[in-house]
């Protein structure tokens, strides 16, 4: 199977190469036949890496100790759930797994458009190819997953040599998330090639119109969604299992996955300027190969080790090879810009500063400044030690002093930007739509002040949330209001219709109302409490209001660890509310030996957070590390909102006639008010 | 600083140092641990502050040794009365730079804290020109279809409105 896996590996590559050098020639000769045989070639290449993908998957499977990729991330006990995830827990392995999904997005869109765009698609094969190719390099001649132990023997020669079992799978990476959080993080990366693709090529094919926004819209959610989950299942990873009471250190790799989503976010919004209005031609390809060129330097950072991090699992060679393809693809981009550059002239200009266009312009500065940011601030210790020989680091304090400014700067805009119409937008309108919103942020900053929160941002941080909060109920009651009078809806009903016939703004909504969600949970990370105390059984801790007594202790075998397990008794005043059992494992046969399972009584209020750290190495006593984290909660289920709100978004929108048609009969005043201009008109505000 | 404001709070440091905030069984101060998150911790295993030093994937998911001995240095440093700075100072002296949480505001660092704010600067100012330049020009013909004139009225009005649809539908 490996000799087969390795096969499958090269065989793609020709194909991808023949798939480039093959789709150049058809681009140029445009002889059909090339042009389908290239096609028929891309989707080979994808066929081909899903097969040696499954070939590492079943080598994983079938415990077979004579490959070294088994060996350092598996052994017997395993069980299959993370037999799955061991083939993206090492670095031949992720890449490999990069390859795999991206061959996911490469064969979907050869498919879906196998008919259609027939002037643009041979150029979007090509670059897709080219990706390829890079990653195919790497699979096969850098990283190869499929290497065979071996030892040499008496008379020089390579014997095989098979292992009894492996080193085990890394502890921190046996729990749950750790199965779905790379691949959501690797989809988004992938991902966002699809946009990437389709907008060189529209450049070099000088394709007419918006066309490739259009046909890049729903991938470039798709991809933006498995970012955003990504990120979040990764924080939640973090906080669940690394033990150190919180969600986001600013490691170099969470950095490195939080660039890209900064860039596309930015440009999920400025693409709505060329839609609308024909503006930011120019901006708008950059920021998608920016984009790309991002998610390829985190996927860097991720696997060269070149910034140190508890995610760079490997320190390798790759370097180099990512260097040149972030080198090479930014040649390419820059070459294809200024070659066909006067094609991207923008249509419309700005009417005034107070427009959504403006506000758009904002979000984009706003998005761009953190991306700049996050990025200097996570390169700064490299040049620093460039500069003055000097490595200066730069942790989580410093990030956080510099984003929570912008952060908050960003949320303002997601309540401010919808409310204004496009081109402009008058006073009077101004103070309708303000008004309320504004009165309600009042309230929820006083209440988070009465409630005891008493900093700043966090209070200008939940001040905005009810404001954000307010303008969104607000879009949805007047839309939802209007089509209630013109087909005698209930108003639940009519916003819920509402939502369905302009699936884009109405799940964009959703997203800005998951994403004040996850600005609560964060606003509460500023009150943060922690103790920690050796205990004996009987022992008490106070923390809050939550009174910890430690009931006893025991140890529990399990197929591939030992945990050691603490009972503790959770008790606010007087009464029992919650048992929690922290543990510690203890793994077999891996270097890194240790894992925590932290236990959380989780409420809307806070979280209380006991890790049993382990026997105090001194006085040989159990030691209970408890934190209080307010509001954390509210970050996950922030994550579900801007995962429904990106489907609802994703969905096709229903036709007001359908929906018309389906209504009960109008009773005459309805129909009065449908005909009413000015009630028509308000649908339409935007 | 006044001579009783400088006394009230070394005798606060004083205080502090021997005072039962001790925490029993670790051996080091409240204020250790707080000067101690701004003060990295030197492992090399973890990214964390010595304050805060978790450690994940260690055998003992605590301050690791390395960090204890850290905030016990800081306590010694207190008890000879030294300031915050004072003491990061010391041990920028003893670890380099790398010892830093957060760069300097002084020397190369403060060039890590100045970069935002250009870039919100310069962004800011490119924006302004930006936005400057497109509302001096007058728009372009495709803005305002002006149909009379070239095209048949009916066809200016459809294009209006597939405009308006356009600029409407979200």
């Amino acid at each position: 199977m490996d000799v087969f896996g390795s096969f499958t590996l090269l065989l793609a590559f020709v194909c991808a190469a023949y798939a480039f050098v093959g789709g150049i020639a058809a681009i140029l000769t445009r002889h059909p036949l090339l042009v389908k045989s290239t096609r028929q070639a891309g989707l080979a290449t994808c066929v081909l890496i899903f097969i040696a993908t499954f070939s590492l998957e079943y080598l994983l499977f079938t415990d077979n100790f004579s490959q070294a990729y088994v060996v350092s991330h598996s052994n017997r006990d395993l069980s299959a759930f993370y037999k799955v995830a061991a083939l993206w827990s090492g670095q031949e392995g992720s890449l490999l797994f990069w390859s795999f999904l991206l061959s996911v997005y490469v064969i979907s869109v050869l498919i879906a458009y196998r008919n259609k765009n027939g002037e643009l698609m041979p150029y979007v094969g090509v670059v897709l190819a080219g990706v390829q190719i890079f990653f195919l390099t790497l699979n096969n001649f850098v990283e190869n997953p499929f290497k065979t132990l071996a030892i040499v023997n008496a008379s020089g020669m390579l014997d095989p040599f098979t292992r009894m079992d492996g080193n085990g799978l890394n502890p921190l990476l046996q729990y749950p998330e750790m199965v779905i959080h790379p691949p959501n993080l690797y989809s988004g990366y992938t991902g966002f090639t699809i946009p990437f693709a389709f907008a060189l090529a529209a450049l070099l094919a000088r394709y007419p119109g918006e066309k490739w926004i259009h046909l890049t819209r729903k991938w470039t959610m798709v991809a933006w969604c498995f970012q955003s989950l990504g990120i979040l299942l990764g924080a939640h990873w973090a906080y669940a299992v690394l033990g150190w009471g919180g969600y986001w250190g600013w490691d170099p790799v969470e950095n490195a996955s939080l660039l890209p989503w900064l860039t596309g976010t930015a440009f999920l919004h400025s693409v709505m300027m060329q839609e609308k209005r024909g503006m930011m031609k120019v901006w708008n390809v950059w920021l998608v190969f920016c984009t790309f060129l991002l998610c390829i330097l985190g996927t860097f950072l991720t696997r060269s080790g070149v910034v140190s991090s508890v995610h760079a699992f490997a320190n390798s060679n790759i370097g180099p090879w990512f260097v040149g393809f972030l080198m090479l693809t930014m040649v390419v981009c820059f070459a294809a810009y200024v070659k066909n550059r006067d094609y991207l002239k923008a249509e419309n200009m700005l009417d005034s500063m107070i427009s959504r266009e403006s506000s758009f312009l904002f979000n984009n500065l706003l998005f761009l400044v953190a991306c700049i940011a996050v990025l200097s601030g996570t390169l700064f210790p490299v040049f620093s030690e460039w500069f003055t020989n000097n490595r200066i680091s730069v942790g989580a304090p410093f990030f956080n002093k510099v984003m929570i400014p912008i952060g908050l700067a960003i949320l303002f805009l997601t309540g401010v930007g919808p409310l204004l119409a496009w081109r402009k937008t008058s006073a009077d309108s101004l103070k309708r739509n303000f008004g309320w919103p504004l009165i309600v942020g009042v309230v929820c900053g006083v209440a988070a002040f009465l409630m005891g929160y008493h900093d700043g941002a966090s209070v200008l941080c939940l001040f905005l949330c009810g404001f954000v909060t307010w303008t969104i109920v607000m879009e949805f009651y007047r839309g939802g209001k209007v089509i209630a009078a013109r087909t005698g809806m209930s108003l639940m009903m009519a916003s819920h219709e509402l939502a369905m016939r302009n699936t884009r703004r109405y799940g964009g909504y959703v997203v800005h109302f998951g994403m004040v969600l996850v600005f609560i949970g964060l606003a509460g990370a500023a009150f943060n409490t922690e103790a920690q105390k050796a205990m004996n059984i009987g022992d008490s801790m106070k923390l809050g209001k939550y009174t910890l007594v430690l009931q006893s202790g025991d140890t529990k075998a399990e197929k591939n660890y030992t945990a050691q397990r603490m009972i503790v008794e959770v008790l606010e005043g007087n009464k029992q509310i919650m048992m929690l059992y922290p543990e510690k494992r203890q793994f077999q046969g891996t270097e890194q030996a240790a894992g925590t399972m932290v236990a959380i009584y989780s409420t809307l209020r806070e979280d209380l957070y006991v890790v049993y750290a382990g026997m105090d190495p001194d006085t040989n006593m159990p030691v209970i590390h408890a934190f209080l984290n307010p509001l954390v909660k509210w970050i996950w289920l922030g994550g579900v909102w801007v995962v429904l709100g990106t489907l609802l978004a994703l969905a096709p929108n229903r036709r007001a006639v359908l929906a018309v048609a389906g209504a009960p009969q109008t009773a005459p005043s309805a129909i009065a008010q449908a005909l009413n201009p000015g009630v028509t008109l308000r649908e339409g505000h935007d | 600083m006044t001579k009783v404001k400088r006394f009230t709070y070394l005798m606060l440091l004083l205080a502090m140092a021997v005072s039962p905030v001790v925490l029993a069984q670790a051996g080091y101060s409240q204020r250790a641990k707080e000067i101690g998150t701004h003060l990295k911790c030197m492992c090399r295993g973890c990214d964390m502050s010595a304050g805060l030093c978790a450690h994940p994937g260690g055998s003992f998911s605590g301050p690791c040794d390395t960090a204890k001995d850290m905030l016990k240095e800081v306590d010694a440093h207190l008890a000879k009365g030294e300031s915050e700075q004072q003491i990061i100072d010391a041990f920028v002296a003893k670890y380099g730079s790398l010892v830093y949480m957060e760069p300097p505001k002084k020397g190369f660092g403060l060039v890590a804290w100045l970069m935002p704010i250009a870039y919100s600067i310069v962004g800011l100012g490119l924006l302004v020109f930006v936005v400057r330049k497109w509302a001096i020009k007058p728009p372009p013909a495709a803005v305002v279809p002006t149909g009379i004139s070239g095209a048949a009225p009916n066809e200016a009005l459809e294009r209006a409105r597939a405009q308006a649809a356009r600029e409407t539908e979200d």
